[in-house]
């Protein structure tokens, strides 16, 4: 377990109301994500699972309560500077430190995969073309794709999108990688080569939430799981516990109906 | 005169050629400047429409800081200036015939505001074409506008969000990765307003900018032959439309083609 230092995202009371509070996508979750996490959050359609991932770099905005993330609450539109100003919150500076992986890939049409690659960090960073070219083109080496460099997303299959696009991510070197539903909108066959390369991430140390419907991967590569049903946080424990002794019933009825 | 045509009556027509190129000449300027102002304008006014200002958007939320239900205070926190005014822009001008907004702002706002009267070209009056181009480029912008707001929000929402998660300012969103694509798709679309508007240039003759169909009345009027100029006028535009809605058709596939196989 890592140390109470080592909390990378805080996430306290996290709500996400719709219509007065009649519908509650997220209904209060607090989760500590300490870095090195790999958090597998698992529940039914509709729990608010994919509401959590996507409130964590703020593609949604909650409603309701704070995160955390490396020391600042990102959910205050303004916060305290060093001098003890009070200024706007950048979102986009804390944004480009969380990796985000889409189930529909979202790789950029127009561009080929280098180029997906080497936009942000070249816009955002500010890296010279040539230093991003070169460290987009070893992260491709590392996912079999160096030889499709230049192809358009439209060339690719499905798990090669999705592999791009996780090294897309990575090219911001960022301290968390989020993952929504990545192997749903996938052929059978190519699930498991994006499963491999996440696998690999997670063993190089990689801070990961993943939200997914692949339960071998939540047993063998998740640290924690979380088990998330109407908006809350229903159970929380090692694969272990998850798997092998379930103790909230919807947690024991879902699993019933996914193994 | 009268409305037969004859082929014997067409020489009659040569002492004017060099009248006829002075007004291509005209319709070009004018087709070309207003498409730059119409283009400006248009950008401009899809940005508002698709701005998320709201001034009075706390209004909305109760003191829990909750988002109210209906009522009154709602209704007001959704109010966008910029939106209201933008859309009252376009439905304005799309609602009103050309010929009417070229004379509005010709005799209206330029008989208030005065032009140098220098020659353009050589060929025509500054303090005509102007105007001209104002009242079309505004008019154009009306359409472009809406050409360009249904373009960028034809982009998938995901496109949008991956940009955002990888921490590209709304900006940066919006120039690399939102208008490229929505260029492409609406460039159809913005290339028959192209031709448009090289058609709707005819009606400045009304003000006085010598433009071909200035020529055809000029000519008519010195030759007492109707039919005969206003033939020439008809292969003239189609001339200039016909090849310029072709040529970007080509652009166009050549464009789909980086994204395609």
């Amino acid at each position: 377990m890592a140390a109470r230092d080592d909390i990378l995202i805080r996430v306290t009371d996290l709500k996400k109301h719709y219509n007065k509070g009649a519908i509650r996508a997220l209904d209060g979750v607090t989760v500590d994500i300490n870095r090195g996490d790999v958090i597998v959050v698992i529940g039914p359609s509709g729990s608010g699972k994919s509401t959590f991932l996507r409130s964590l770099n703020l593609m949604e905005e909650p409603t309701g309560g704070s995160i955390v993330f490396d020391g600042v609450d990102i959910t205050k539109k303004k916060i305290p500077n060093q001098q003890g100003n009070l200024v706007k919150l950048d979102i986009d500076k804390h944004r480009r430190k969380m990796g985000m992986v889409f189930q529909h890939f979202n790789l950029f049409p127009h561009m080929t995969v280098l180029e997906n690659m080497t936009l942000a960090p070249i816009q955002v960073r500010g890296i010279p073309a040539a230093e991003a070219e070169a460290k987009a083109m070893a992260l491709l080496e590392r996912v079999g794709l160096a030889d499709r460099a230049d192809a358009y997303p439209i060339q690719l299959s499905g798990g090669q999108k999705q592999r791009v696009a996780i090294v897309r991510a990575l090219a911001m070197e960022p301290e968390v990688m989020l993952f929504d539903e990545p192997t749903s909108a996938l052929d059978p066959e190519m699930v498991g080569e994006v499963l491999e390369v996440m696998k690999q991430l997670a063993h190089e140390g990689m801070t990961m939430v993943v939200v997914t419907h692949e339960m071998g991967f939540a047993r063998e590569v998740g640290n924690r799981v979380l088990f998330m049903a109407d908006g809350l946080l229903l159970e929380e424990g090692t694969p272990e516990e998850i798997f092998g002794s379930p103790r909230h019933p919807r947690l024991q009825d879902f699993l019933s109906k996914v193994l | 005169m009268g409305g037969l045509i004859q082929l014997s009556n067409f020489p009659k027509l040569i002492p004017y050629v060099e009248m006829f190129r002075n007004g291509l000449i005209i319709t070009i300027m004018l087709s070309l400047c207003t498409v730059v102002l119409g283009a400006v304008l248009g950008v401009v006014l899809a940005l508002m429409r698709l701005s998320d200002l709201r001034p009075f958007r706390a209004l909305g939320l109760d003191k829990y800081g909750h988002l109210r239900g209906e009522g009154f205070l709602t209704a007001l926190s959704k109010f966008n200036p910029l939106n209201f005014l933008a859309t009252t822009y376009v439905e304005i001008l799309r609602s009103t015939p050309v010929i009417v907004q070229i004379a509005v702002i010709y005799y209206g706002i330029f008989g208030i505001i005065e032009l140098p009267t220098f020659s353009l070209f050589g060929i025509t009056k500054f303090h005509r074409f102007f105007p001209g181009v104002v009242a079309l480029g505004m008019n154009s912008a009306a359409y472009l506008c809406e050409i360009i707001r249904s373009g960028i929000q034809s982009i998938d929402g995901g496109q949008t969000e991956a940009a955002r998660s990888l921490g590209l300012s709304q900006t940066q969103t919006m120039r690399f990765v939102v208008l490229p694509q929505a260029i492409r798709n609406i460039l159809p679309a913005i290339a028959n307003e192209f031709v448009v508007i090289i058609k709707e240039s005819a009606v400045t003759y009304t003000i006085g900018v010598q433009d071909i169909m200035a020529i055809v009345q000029s000519v008519k009027g010195a030759t007492y032959l109707i039919m005969e100029p206003l033939l020439v006028a008809t292969a003239m535009y189609f001339c200039l439309c016909f090849p310029t809605s072709k040529i970007i058709a080509y652009f166009e596939r050549r464009m789909s083609r980086g994204s395609k196989r």
